[in-house]
């Protein structure tokens, strides 16, 4: 029972409650010596979202009651969002899992209860170790799988080392069911693989592409800490099928038709050419100073001199010339003087202005196309890389891994050669990550090559920090791909999903409570290095994923006569005494200050706050770099011209590489690859008709996903509190899972809020609730990604292990691509329609 | 168990209408004689808080941080919301408004307590003191904004639940609470029983409610919601002290109270608007 005094007992037990009483309060009141604070605040880091802000947990002997921003933290500082208080219910949630688990029902299934029982670890490694040897044994280690999650930055030793060094190419990550499309625009314009930071405190202008800065990924705690502000400064404009939190404080919000972004991005930048309201400085100009971007007449290169950038004429010429508002207008179901409006606003910002380019237009069929249109728009008002614009991350430093090449064997090194199991880099998937035919991956794909065998079967997987039998569309066929793999093994702190198709469960340390680890985080200008701690001691028989897991396998080897991994993980030694780690403890925290030397040892010092040894940077808990160097890229850019590219010259080289390692040409490849451009429009910024999955007449609604501001990546809807605050998402309603229709289509549908309905989409169905709702865009259904788990915990699900509270998303959304990056499509993707039940 | 309370717009921005220029109101309740428990640190002062809407971003932030530093059960929401959305489309909106208890000069709550429970304590706080509290929930009958709630049952049951999902593998919620040493919640802040003992959870039939984290102040300490919000849309003060940043805002932008024309005398303010958003300037049409 638990130990509470409650009212009465206190009463009974002070036996005149009310004489005694007020003498307490007189002691704790009355101007007499306060107790001492009885906790502490300790740093860590919270990865609820990939803001990765720099967090501080209270704890009171030895437990953890409250969160706090880290004032250390040059990007978030003493903020920190709603999510990062859901923490202490997923650190304290009584459906984690204590102890290692072992399958004992063969058959895998949705609806199969895999009759776990509690093994020790050592019998939990001794199956995973010899299912790693068997596959040593008959020469096919490629066949074992290493499938990422959300990570850390010690990740690369249970995701490429050991992986390599037992003989496998297949470290897959998570990233193309995360935001790989986002990339894809910057990197075929500015020659930069990453997300953006903005600088909103100069900015004047900010046009939101599917974004919701103040309420999703990424750096919300920052954003939110300056939304205020820039809305006194700055005019914002939002684009997205659904009222957004960030559209309700806005000045526009453009209910733009799902998936048809593209044809916005275009017509802005038609309208910016048009009006003559390029920013000259960066973008050049033409020769006489006359514009001749007339619409729908063509323009002579040599007109037109440029000074950072490449190829606008070209572009011009390829695409924007008959890219009207009016036409524009037509195909996204926007008022023309609206689109005009914005166009105009943010052109006259510039070079202050904003193209903030989000998940919602670009990870969709062909949303390569729609990624570089959009953020192109921040190379027309010369604002990349400039104050009041678009940065890219400052420089960090970390330290490298020894090489762990040398304790690869023959059979590693034979294993490695094999191709990937996700079919990147085939004729159909080119996923062009930096340039590179397959050098991005496809996660979703990893279900269908295993159902097809295609490129081989796999025997061993382990999963972590993962769940992708629920966070992949088209979850379905993840359940039938997981069930065929003989040995799964699941690293996590919940029986989720994925688990459920697990031989193996092993009890994962809580990221922000109980693990070691770095992350890195940017936004206003700064970078932070944050460190994950272990500011509690573990609640049950934990291990961390990314370290103690890695040594504990590596050990198991050895003992099995496979020693190579656990001698190659020994070469990380603590470099405060050289010594060699000698058990899975000591080499989480080594990893932990080898690879952070470079940021704690003054001899080794590259950059951003100095600190006096580890201690110094443990205790801070955050490293911040040094301010931004804005215009320090410009005319040096990492793209084939070292401009800022409208007419890509770095894509081209990426797609044409492609095409000669399949043998054919660029057409060839986009036709497989399911776009529609032909020829040099391939190579700008284009307008793509989506790809939209089911018939009008058949599915009469289209269906919009966007992500619940509460969510912790899908991992928090067992919190009670989640629950409990799930109105906090715009049109939603408290423990409930609902999907917005406009009263419009609900009368036409003879649906009324409240009533249980049926989504079904050509792949799919869930159940949930309607809610009639205004901010739903006619001819659209929009729902929060988050809910209908039928696994991870009793809360969560309605039924545990069987029956979903809500519905999940992907259970409707069909597994497509935007196969350049290899991300999987989440927007624009599907239509549905709605029964009542 | 309440769900947030919602008041239309017109009900809510129109009451506001008399503003602070109204004047007199009702000076019972919270005057200073009223307090019975002072605090050094909080003699003369005269506390408020205001919102600034435009600041907020509904986020929510406020509420789960109250909730974390007054062990409120599910369903119990000290810092709350009004939201609304408005209009049809494409011309919609959605509107936020952070609530709490307002702390009226002149408090409903206070003038039909018959035991005086709810009290007016430091620094002009409205405060509850279960110790003389009959449970006849009177205040909450009173409340005007629906800011105080009766516990039903003894809360937090969730946490007293014995049942695990996966027997010998994960736990039961009370196996949590127990392994870590909490008090009826494995996170439970102990914060209100330090400075008033049996303050941090209240039982069943106990009217609760904000009281702008007295405890903290008397530490020194802003309120929970009001250091929590990552939007620094909350800002709390001395309305006796000129200088104070509430003081100075209040002067500044002219501000609304809820249900102002009930004359309680709200001491939360709100300035500015949620939906900041400028638009192209017209006379109309006839």
């Amino acid at each position: 029972m638990t130990t509470t005094l409650d009212r009465r007992s206190f009463l009974a037990a002070t036996a005149s409650g009310l004489a005694v009483a007020p003498a307490l309060r007189a002691f704790a009141q009355g101007g007499l010596p306060m107790t001492p604070e009885p906790g502490a605040w300790k740093p860590t880091t919270c990865q609820g979202c990939t803001s990765w802000c720099a967090t501080q947990i209270y704890v009171e002997n030895g437990r953890a009651t409250k969160v706090r921003g880290n004032p250390n933290s040059k990007v978030n500082g003493i903020h920190t969002c709603v999510r990062s208080h859901l923490s202490l219910q997923q650190v304290y949630d009584p459906d984690r899992i204590k102890v290692p688990m072992k399958r004992t029902n063969p058959k895998k299934g949705r609806g199969e209860d895999p009759g776990f029982v509690p093994i020790g670890w050592d019998e939990a490694l001794d199956h995973i170790a010899d299912s790693i040897l068997d596959l040593r044994r008959n020469n096919e280690t490629h066949k074992y799988v290493l499938w990422r999650g959300r990570y850390s930055y010690l990740r690369d030793i249970i995701y490429k080392n050991m992986t390599q060094i037992i003989g496998s190419p297949n470290g897959i990550s998570h990233s193309a069911i995360c935001a790989e499309a986002e990339k894809f625009g910057p990197f075929y314009t500015e020659g930069e693989w990453t997300y953006r930071q903005y600088d909103v405190a100069n900015t004047n202008y900010v046009l939101l592409w599917g974004a919701d800065p103040i309420a999703a990924n990424r750096q919300v705690s920052f954003y939110s800490s300056v939304w205020g502000d820039l809305l006194d400064r700055a005019s914002v404009a939002v684009i997205d099928p659904r009222l957004s939190a960030s559209a309700s404080k806005a000045d526009e919000w453009l209910a733009v038709k799902p998936g048809e972004d593209g044809a916005l991005a275009v017509a802005i930048a038609h309208t910016i050419l048009v009006e003559g309201l390029w920013n000259r400085e960066f973008v050049g100009d033409f020769v006489d100073g006359v514009n001749r971007f007339i619409p729908g007449r063509d323009v002579k290169e040599e007109d037109f001199e440029e000074k950072f950038t490449h190829g606008l004429v070209k572009w011009w010429n390829l695409e924007l010339k008959d890219r009207t508002i009016e036409w524009s207008a037509k195909i996204t179901e926007l008022p023309a003087d609206r689109i005009r409006s914005v166009a105009i606003g943010f052109a006259k910002a510039a070079p202050r202005a904003i193209s903030w380019v989000g998940g919602g237009p670009v990870m969709q069929v062909r949303g390569a196309y729609n990624s570089m249109a959009a953020h192109a728009l921040n190379g027309l008002v010369g604002s990349v890389d400039n104050v009041g614009g678009t940065m890219k991350g400052n420089k960090k430093f970390m330290d490298e891994w020894p090489d762990y090449k040398p304790f690869m064997d023959t059979i590693a090194e034979e294993g490695v050669s094999h191709k990937k199991i996700d079919q990147r880099g085939t004729k159909a998937f080119p996923a062009l990550n930096e340039g590179k035919s397959g050098g991005g991956v496809v996660t979703n794909r990893c279900a269908d090559a295993i159902l097809a065998a295609d490129p081989y079967d796999v025997k061993v997987a382990i999963g972590y920090f993962n769940n992708f039998a629920f966070s992949c569309p088209q979850s379905e066929r993840w359940h039938r791909a997981l069930a065929r793999i003989p040995t799964v093994v699941h690293i996590t702190t919940h029986a989720s999903e994925f688990t459920w198709f697990a031989d193996i469960v092993l009890p994962a340390a809580n990221h922000m409570y109980e693990k070691w680890g770095l992350c890195p985080a940017m936004a206003g200008g700064y970078t932070h290095i944050t460190l994950n701690q272990p500011v509690i001691e573990p609640l049950w028989d934990v291990k961390i994923d990314e370290t103690e897991v890695p040594w504990l396998i590596g050990a198991k080897l050895a003992e099995k006569g496979f020693p190579n991994l656990l001698d190659y993980l020994k070469e990380i030694k603590d470099p405060q005494t050289g010594a060699t780690p000698t058990d899975e403890r000591e080499f989480a925290l080594y990893a932990l200050k080898h690879t952070t030397r470079v940021l704690w040892d003054p001899e080794k010092h590259q950059g951003g706050d100095p600190f006096e040894g580890w201690e110094d940077l443990r205790s801070t808990g955050v490293w911040n770099s040094d301010p931004y160097p804005f215009r320090g890229r410009w005319g040096k850019m990492k793209t084939k011209t070292g401009r800022f590219e409208f007419y890509s010259e770095t894509l081209k080289a990426a797609l044409v590489g492609h095409a000669e390692k399949h043998e054919t040409d660029v057409d060839d490849i986009l036709e497989t690859a399911e776009y529609l451009a032909r020829g040099e429009q391939a190579f700008v910024p284009h307008y793509e008709q989506p790809k939209v999955w089911g018939s009008p007449d058949e599915y009469p609604l289209l269906f919009v996903d966007y992500k619940s501001r509460l969510n912790r990546e899908g991992r928090s809807a067992n919190c009670t509190w989640y629950q409990d605050f799930k109105d906090l998402d715009p049109g939603d309603e408290r423990w409930d899972d609902v999907a917005k229709l406009n009263p419009v289509d609900g009368e036409k549908l003879g649906i009324a809020s409240g009533d249980r309905i049926r989504i079904v989409s050509p792949t799919g169905e869930l159940e949930c609730t309607a809610k009639l709702w205004e901010g739903a865009r006619p001819g659209t259904v929009a729902k929060c990604y988050g809910q209908g788990h039928w696994a991870y915990g009793r809360v969560a699900a309605r039924s545990f292990g069987s029956v979903p509270r809500g519905g999940n998303n992907n259970d409707i959304l069909p597994a497509d691509y935007d196969r350049l990056s290899g991300s999987s499509a989440f927007y624009g993707i599907t239509r549905v329609k709605v029964t009542k039940i | 168990m309440k769900p947030d309370q919602r008041i239309s717009r017109r009900e809510m921005l129109g009451a506001t209408a008399a503003s602070v220029a109204g004047g007199a109101v009702m000076m019972t309740g919270c005057s200073p004689a009223g307090e019975r428990v002072a605090s050094e640190s909080l003699k003369g002062k005269k506390f408020a808080m205001v919102i600034d809407l435009q600041r907020c971003t509904g986020c929510g932030g406020c509420s789960l941080a109250c909730k974390i530093e007054n062990n409120t059960p599910d369903g119990v929401f000290w810092s709350n919301k009004l939201t609304q959305t408005y209009g049809t489309y494409p011309n919609v909106n959605f509107e936020y408004v952070p609530t709490l208890c307002n702390h009226c000069e002149s408090a409903p709550c206070v003038q039909v307590c018959p035991t005086a429970a709810m009290h007016c304590a430091d620094a002009g706080i409205v405060n509850h003191d279960s110790e003389i509290c009959i449970g006849c929930k009177a205040c909450a009958v009173a409340c005007p904004y629906d800011a105080i709630y009766v516990n039903d049952e003894k809360p937090h049951a969730f946490w007293r639940d014995e049942r695990s999902a996966l027997n010998g593998m994960t736990s039961s919620a009370m196996e949590v609470t127990l392994r870590v040493n909490g008090r009826e919640l494995p996170y439970y802040n102990g914060d209100r029983d330090r400075d008033t003992p049996g303050t941090a959870i209240r039982s069943k039939g106990v009217p609760e409610k904000c009281n702008f984290c007295l405890h903290r102040l008397r530490r020194g300490q802003l309120p929970a919601c009001v250091e929590a919000c990552p939007c620094n849309a909350r800002i709390f003060g001395d309305l006796n002290d000129p200088n104070s940043a509430v003081s100075r805002l209040l002067g500044r932008y002219r501000p609304s109270r809820l249900k102002e024309h009930l004359g309680t005398s709200p001491k939360v303010f709100y300035i500015r608007s949620y939906n900041r958003g400028a638009y192209e300037s017209t006379k109309g049409t006839v």
